[in-house]
């Protein structure tokens, strides 16, 4: 497959801060999705791709092509940024439009091309609604639809599902599949494990600015599931379940936890374990209060990670 | 020129046009112009007051067309086309930043030059119009008695002129100074209350250094009565060279700030 979007060495720092470092990659069409924490650098990294912001070291290019300042290549472009910002004044309609106005497009152009957009994203009946009148879904909804509407090859979502419930999440999950099958070149950022997963098995893994994997997204999973999971079980009696749950190979420790009745197992197969974790409660009659993962969550695979 | 430069021009101009249309049409809409409006309205109210004093205090009235040129055009010129140019100028690149709306704008296919100058003409057009309209109805009102005489008109046309050539300058000025400083309307408060208020009154050529010298020197000089003192040390250029001056400020201050604004890494804070 072709190369579409290839980077060397880039770097960004803001003053002491590091933002990116040592970056090189190549990214093909189809689906990419850029995984990591809060504050990882995926945001930074889609900024310098989109040419928003020039690298102290390294170069982006888009199908061979600088981008920083080669603004006759933004019409190939969709972005849709992360921060929750908009004209507030405006509505949808004159938002889009106004947007679409610098792509230099006709005015039949623009109408068929916003209503178009706004369908898609389900605004169309809030349309003549002032910005700031609009939920924060509608507005996702609405970066969502200045990103595609020019119809662009290249389109880079920064945490497109932030703020939708999940039949937005849903929605949006099945159209930016839709637009690998058009043979476009999405790339999507994330914090969440499983809205990358839902898109895409194509995944760059992101940790304090530097890449630390980039693949096939069960390679990636695979790193994760052999992560040892604590999961925290407060129950009525766990010194009975502690000693059901020994014997067990899965399972590598036991501790009891500060709070009273509270049980911290660490297992290595976590999928094992919580399939069969329902069979002992029936089988030892144990009442469960509250079952759960301090550690699952992104940040925690990536500190299992950068230890091994 | 050759083909390739004069449609890159071409470009650029249709570039300005489109990102004119879009800030003009969200700046008549916007708040913070509604409230300048009221602001360039307030001389309206000076006006009707001076107008209706001999009325009630019954004492004689001066001309209206000498306190329309005086007060009036030196408040506007000395204060409410700054403080206007100051607000709009300065925010033709912070409020996209500080609003984190710049996104949207540097990944169209327009040039950044394109986005400041087309920003900055929207900006000034609004600003000349909130003053054009102030002007034109303190104008009307101050002579209400004489609106027959046209020859009265010339002085608003001038009058205006200026005032939008002081609108044009400042504003490139402001514009420039949003591009890099954080703090702009700060340095605008000095630049324009401190700067251009104290060294137009220097003797020699110093004078010179402020935009208000020029603009100045485009008026006419009282050289008796109460507001002469406005003009005081007034050593004025020749009107080619004051209007010469204000383009080419205008000119230098519009580069500089196409070319930080293309170099400039804007960083949005949290």
């Amino acid at each position: 497959m072709k190369t579409v979007i290839e980077t060397k060495k880039l770097s960004k720092w803001y003053g002491n801060v590091l933002g990116l470092s040592d970056v090189s990659l190549q990214i093909e069409a189809g689906i990419t999705g850029i995984l990591g924490p809060n504050g990882a650098g995926k945001s930074t990294f889609l900024k310098l791709i989109t040419g928003q912001i020039k690298p102290n070291i390294g170069s982006c290019t888009i199908e061979g092509q600088k981008i920083r300042n080669n603004y006759h290549f933004y019409s190939k472009i969709g972005f849709c940024p992360e921060q929750d910002s908009f004209y507030e004044e405006m509505t949808g309609w004159q938002f889009m439009t106004g947007l679409l106005k610098l792509h230099h497009y006709s005015p039949s152009e623009i109408k068929a091309m916003t209503k178009e957009a706004l369908e898609i994203v389900e605004l169309t009946e809030d349309k003549d609604r002032v910005i700031k009148s609009y939920s924060r879904g509608m507005r996702q909804r609405l970066k969502f639809a200045q990103a595609i509407a020019h119809k662009p090859e290249i389109i880079v979502f920064d945490e497109p599902l932030n703020g939708l419930d999940p039949l937005g999440r849903r929605k949006i999950i099945r159209l930016i599949k839709s637009y690998e099958e058009e043979g476009k070149t999405i790339l999507v950022s994330s914090h969440v494990l499983p809205e990358i997963e839902a898109m895409t098995k194509q995944i760059i893994l992101i940790h304090q600015g530097k890449v630390f994997a980039q693949g096939d997204i069960h390679y990636i999973r695979d790193l994760i599931d052999t992560h040892p999971h604590i999961v925290s079980i407060k129950c009525r009696n766990p010194r009975q379940l502690a000693s059901t749950f020994i014997q067990e190979d899965y399972v590598l420790n036991i501790h009891f936890g500060s709070a009273d009745n509270t049980l911290l197992i660490e297992t290595n197969n976590r999928d094992k374990f919580f399939s069969l974790l329902p069979s002992l409660f029936v089988k030892y009659n144990i009442e469960v209060d509250e079952i759960t993962s301090p550690d699952d969550n992104l940040q925690a695979v990536f500190d299992y990670l950068v230890e091994k | 020129m050759n083909k390739i430069t004069v449609r890159r021009l071409l470009f650029l101009w249709n570039s300005i046009r489109k990102v004119y249309s879009f800030f003009f049409f969200m700046g008549k809409k916007s708040n913070k112009t509604k409230i300048f409006f009221i602001v360039a309205l307030l001389p309206v109210i000076m006006a009707l007051i001076i107008k209706l004093n001999p009325i009630f205090s019954g004492r004689s009235s001066t001309e209206g067309i000498y306190i329309f040129s005086n007060v009036i055009i030196v408040f506007y010129l000395q204060a409410l086309i700054l403080l206007l140019a100051l607000f709009f100028g300065t925010s033709v690149c912070s409020e996209e930043v500080e609003g984190k709306t710049l996104t949207y704008l540097t990944t169209r296919p327009v040039s950044k030059s394109a986005i400041i100058l087309g920003k900055y003409a929207a900006y000034t057009s609004l600003v000349i119009l909130m003053t054009g309209i102030g002007v034109t109805i303190s104008f009307l009102i101050l002579n209400v008695n004489k609106l027959h005489d046209f020859s009265l008109y010339e002085i608003l046309i001038r009058d205006v002129i200026v005032l939008s050539l002081g609108i044009m300058c400042y504003t490139a000025l402001f514009t420039f100074v949003g591009t890099f400083l954080k703090k702009s309307i700060l340095f605008g408060f000095v630049f324009g209350f401190g700067w251009e208020n104290v060294i137009q009154y220097f003797p020699g050529s110093t004078q010179r250094f402020s935009i208000v010298h020029y603009l100045k020197s485009l008026l006419p000089v009282p050289k008796t009565g109460r507001f002469s003192f406005l003009m005081f040390k007034l050593e004025p250029s020749t009107p080619v060279a004051a209007v010469f001056m204000l383009f080419l400020i205008t000119g230098i201050f519009l580069g500089l700030a196409c070319l930080f604004f293309s170099l400039k890494d804007y960083i949005f804070e949290d």
